[in-house]
């Protein structure tokens, strides 16, 4: 049953599905995966060596060489163009792609049109499976690295992963890049093996067979695209020993196959291989603030130094003006309270300081950064570190991974040194494990550090938020209603933690519906209503500020 | 003048289908990929009707749509419905739509075999039209008539009536339409029952103009369609239908002074530059981000 030629379509297969791994992991639906395939396929075979000249493997070794660089070119030129597509458009866009390659490569003369190009074949099962392994070593390895956490972060949320000092575009466009990559070694094997380059093999199916094994096999876990392809190009085989022959049998059994599997196991095939989660033990280990020579940690400003200058900051959506002419300042170690009833600009005003939103008119001066104009991850950079008011967690990940994507910023990189085994990239992992626990320790979460983060209870969500704010070392951390829903002792406790922030030196901007709690902690009260601050200093005189208490309860008729 | 009238025929067709993508994607965010499979099946469907039911063609049609809803309510309720609440529900959706798609084709195999399937020639009318010096048959009339209606009542159901107001409630925030008392999970069915209709009365309408089917004309369609509705803007009903025949008289215009070979370039170019131009598609709106 397991032909020589099985054996080697389950590699093919299983590249060709780790280059849509590859963008899946990130999020991303990218259909371009055949164009990059078949312009790596068509560059190779002209540029490479005549095998009869040189040798079968050297001629197969430049071509894949040849084809990998192509591969991923092509996917980094559309890749640039098309970033800001999101979701389907992305997907729609490369497909194109696809297509007009696919056309193009059937009407231009040098690549012999619709007869195609003819090759010798040269790749064995053997070679075929030992550049699988080499793909599938990358992205074991990129997995748990600094690099892989990012780009799952980005597949869970976009936004929050930015606010996590991620620089997003780069890390998608690192995405596309590996896929084209992939998708060129794919292309070059699979000309080599079935002895022909020719258009009809890089069209729409193939792009829909490459997304099919992906998601079958399970784009979470790097052996996915492995199952994937050994389920897909096993069935039709157990048919066909089954004597299973008539035409249209075997496409109905695969179609429904498929779609049990998509409906039944949500993570795919190899959705039940367990992530593996070490909680490191950090018992013996100090509290954050000891000097941890594998992180890095950034210089703080020291206590009282302005942190935050806001100048005149206004945002008008429309016709509406959301934030009018604020004029404020944060200094380092300075727990500020920012309270107003709802609608007041509040949440407008944080989202401008932490560079999510661009002011109409006026200056966020955020650390030396200009909030706005520079980018949210490197305002983040900055040290600006939040929590948002609807929980933006990474759902899918483990609170302790949540607080790892959270260290984006003082975590070392690893991938390289992960890839060749190097020991320090053992250590800096498991330092930065530490890290992660600790600020999980720090907000009370250690025991839960396993659980993912979408099944966790509102007030632990919150908590968790905190912890990964936290791992990122800011300078300055903004808390959106941190304890909105939470009870009283809940709240209490949460009270405590916010003012030890403070006491360590961090500036910390909390919004905050509680206001007995803002009154309890603050060392200044900011209030804002329409848009504007109506009072301002030690928070019992503005609780006594009649302005306030008229912005709050109304006036007396 | 002819090449016109023949871009604006076929464009009427792909108009149709697009559209019933779109509404899939406008109301429900969701790219149903099993469309051009219900196209691929009612054109066989509607082949079957006229050659051994004995229909004439234009009866054939609401025949054609109403089988075609069924297939649409088939495909939420497997392949959709299930997904509901799942954090993939995006990719998931496209993948199980082809898996129905393709059990799909398979039954059409078994029930068709492999060969292209015509109607019988005596089918359509042979009444032909003089215009502007072009010629047209009463066929190619009722081709466009069926797809301006079709589309025209669809828009003014979106707009106008109450099971319109519910799906637009289901687009904006399917949570607050649940809400208010609208059955999300019955004007889901309606909408995919609806799109289907319409792409069936496409697929039956393609294989009238070009008197045959094949178990690949949703495939070589279903590119196109994505095309249009990008170009139109996702989930614009009157950007589809400007989409479709813009597609059909470019195309018409690009085998005449291109070549043949460089017809489906056209869809592809029009795409990427749309996407890059204006992401939002000629009328969609810009959906604001929220934080």
């Amino acid at each position: 049953m397991l032909t020589e030629s099985t054996v080697t379509f389950i590699a093919l297969g299983a590249i060709f599905a780790f280059s849509f791994y590859a963008v899946l992991y990130a999020g991303q639906l990218s259909l371009g995966q055949a164009g990059f395939a078949s312009v790596a396929a068509y560059t190779s075979v002209l540029l490479a060596p005549d095998p009869a000249v040189v040798g079968d493997l050297p001629a197969l070794l430049v071509a894949l060489v040849i084809g990998t660089t192509a591969g991923a070119a092509a996917a980094i030129v559309l890749g640039l163009p098309t970033m800001h597509l999101r979701g389907v458009f992305l997907a729609i866009a490369t497909l194109g792609f696809a297509e007009a390659v696919r056309i193009f490569a059937l009407n231009a003369e040098w690549t012999g049109g619709a007869q195609g190009m003819s090759v010798p074949k040269i790749v064995t099962p053997a070679i075929a499976w030992i550049v699988l392994a080499v793909v599938a070593y990358w992205f074991w390895r990129s997995g748990p690295t600094r690099y892989g956490r990012a780009l799952e972060a980005i597949r869970e949320d976009e936004l929050a992963a930015g606010a996590m000092g991620i620089d997003v575009g780069r890390h998608r466009l690192g995405a596309f890049g590996t896929a084209g990559a992939v998708a060129g070694l794919y292309g070059v094997l699979w000309a080599y093996t079935v002895r022909l380059v020719s258009p009809a093999d890089f069209g729409f199916t193939a792009a829909i067979d490459g997304l099919v094994t992906a998601m079958v096999g399970g784009t979470t876990v790097f052996v996915g695209p492995v199952v994937g392809s050994a389920f897909l190009t096993v069935i039709p085989e157990v048919q066909r020993a089954l004597g299973v022959e008539a035409g249209w049998i075997r496409p109905f059994v695969a179609g429904l196959l498929l779609l049990v599997v998509i409906l039944f196991l949500p993570g795919g095939l190899a959705g039940w291989v367990p992530r593996r989660i070490r909680v490191p033990d950090i018992s013996g280990d100090g509290d954050l603030d000891a000097d941890h020579p594998e992180l890095r940690t950034r210089e703080h400003a020291p206590r009282g130094d302005v942190v935050v200058r806001l100048a005149g900051l206004s945002k008008d959506y429309g016709g509406v003006h959301a934030v009018r002419g604020v004029h404020l300042e944060i200094r380092s170690g300075e727990l500020l309270g920012l309270i107003g009833p709802n609608g007041a600009g509040k949440t407008t005003l944080v989202n401008m300081v932490s560079g999510l939103v661009a002011p109409s008119s006026g200056e966020a001066t955020v650390l030396g950064v200009t909030a706005g104009r520079a980018p949210v991850h490197r305002v983040a950079a900055a040290g600006v570190s939040r929590t948002f008011q609807h929980s933006k967690l990474f759902g899918r990940l483990s609170a302790l991974e949540n607080v790892l994507v959270g260290g984006h910023l003082v975590i070392r990189p690893t991938l390289v040194r992960r890839l060749l085994w190097l020991p320090s990239a053992r250590r800096d992992e498991r330092a930065a494990l530490a890290h992660a626990a600790r600020c999980l320790r720090r907000v009370g979460m250690l025991d839960a550090a396993t659980t993912r983060a979408n099944a966790l209870s509102y007030g632990d969500q919150r908590r968790l938020e905190i912890a990964r704010a936290l791992a990122a070392d800011p300078s300055l951390i903004v808390l959106d209603e941190p304890a909105a829903g939470m009870n009283q002792v809940e709240a209490g406790e949460l009270a405590r933690l916010i003012r030890s922030l403070a006491d360590d030196g961090l500036a910390v901007l909390l919004i905050e519906h509680n206001v007995g709690l803002v009154r309890q902690i603050c060392d200044r009260v900011v209030v804002l209503d329409f848009g504007e601050v109506i009072a301002s200093g030690a928070p019992t005189d503005v609780a006594a500020d009649p302005r306030v208490v008229e912005a709050y309860l109304g006036t007396e008729a | 003048m002819q090449q016109l009238l023949n871009g604006i025929f076929i464009g009427s067709i792909y108009a149709l289908f697009a559209v019933g993508f779109a509404l899939v994607f406008g109301i429900l965010d969701r790219l149903n990929l099993a469309h051009p499979a219900v196209f691929a099946a009612s054109a066989f469907i509607g082949i079957e009707l006229v050659t051994v039911g004995g229909l004439p063609f234009w009866a054939a049609l609401p025949a054609v749509a109403v089988v075609g809803a069924l297939l649409g309510l088939i495909v939420e309720r497997v392949a959709f419905r299930p997904l509901k609440g799942r954090p993939d529900a995006h990719f998931a959706g496209l993948i199980s739509s082809i898996a129905v798609a393709g059990m799909l084709i398979a039954l059409l195999q078994w029930r068709y075999g492999a060969e292209t399937r015509r109607f019988p020639a005596d089918a359509f009318p042979a009444t032909r039209f003089d215009v502007l010096g072009a010629q047209v048959t009463l066929l190619q009339v009722v081709i466009v008539a069926v797809c301006l209606a079709l589309v025209v009542g669809l828009t003014w159901l979106v707009a106008r009536s109450r099971l319109g107001r519910g799906m637009r409630a289901v687009a904006e925030n399917p949570t607050a339409a649940r809400v208010l008392g609208v059955n999300v999970d019955r004007v889901t069915a309606t909408t995919f029952a609806i799109s289907a209709a319409l792409g069936a009365v496409a697929g039956a309408l393609f294989a009238m103009n070009v008197n045959s089917a094949q178990l690949t004309m949703g495939s070589a369609i279903e590119l196109k369609g994505l095309a249009i509705i990008v170009v139109g803007g996702m989930g614009s009903l009157p950007g589809a239908l400007v989409g479709g025949l813009l597609l059909g008289v470019a195309e018409v215009f690009a085998v005449q002074y291109l070549g043949s070979a460089w017809r489906d370039l056209i869809a592809f170019a029009l795409l990427f530059g749309i996407l890059l131009l204006r992401p939002q598609g000629l009328f969609g709106g810009r959906r604001a981000r929220q934080v």
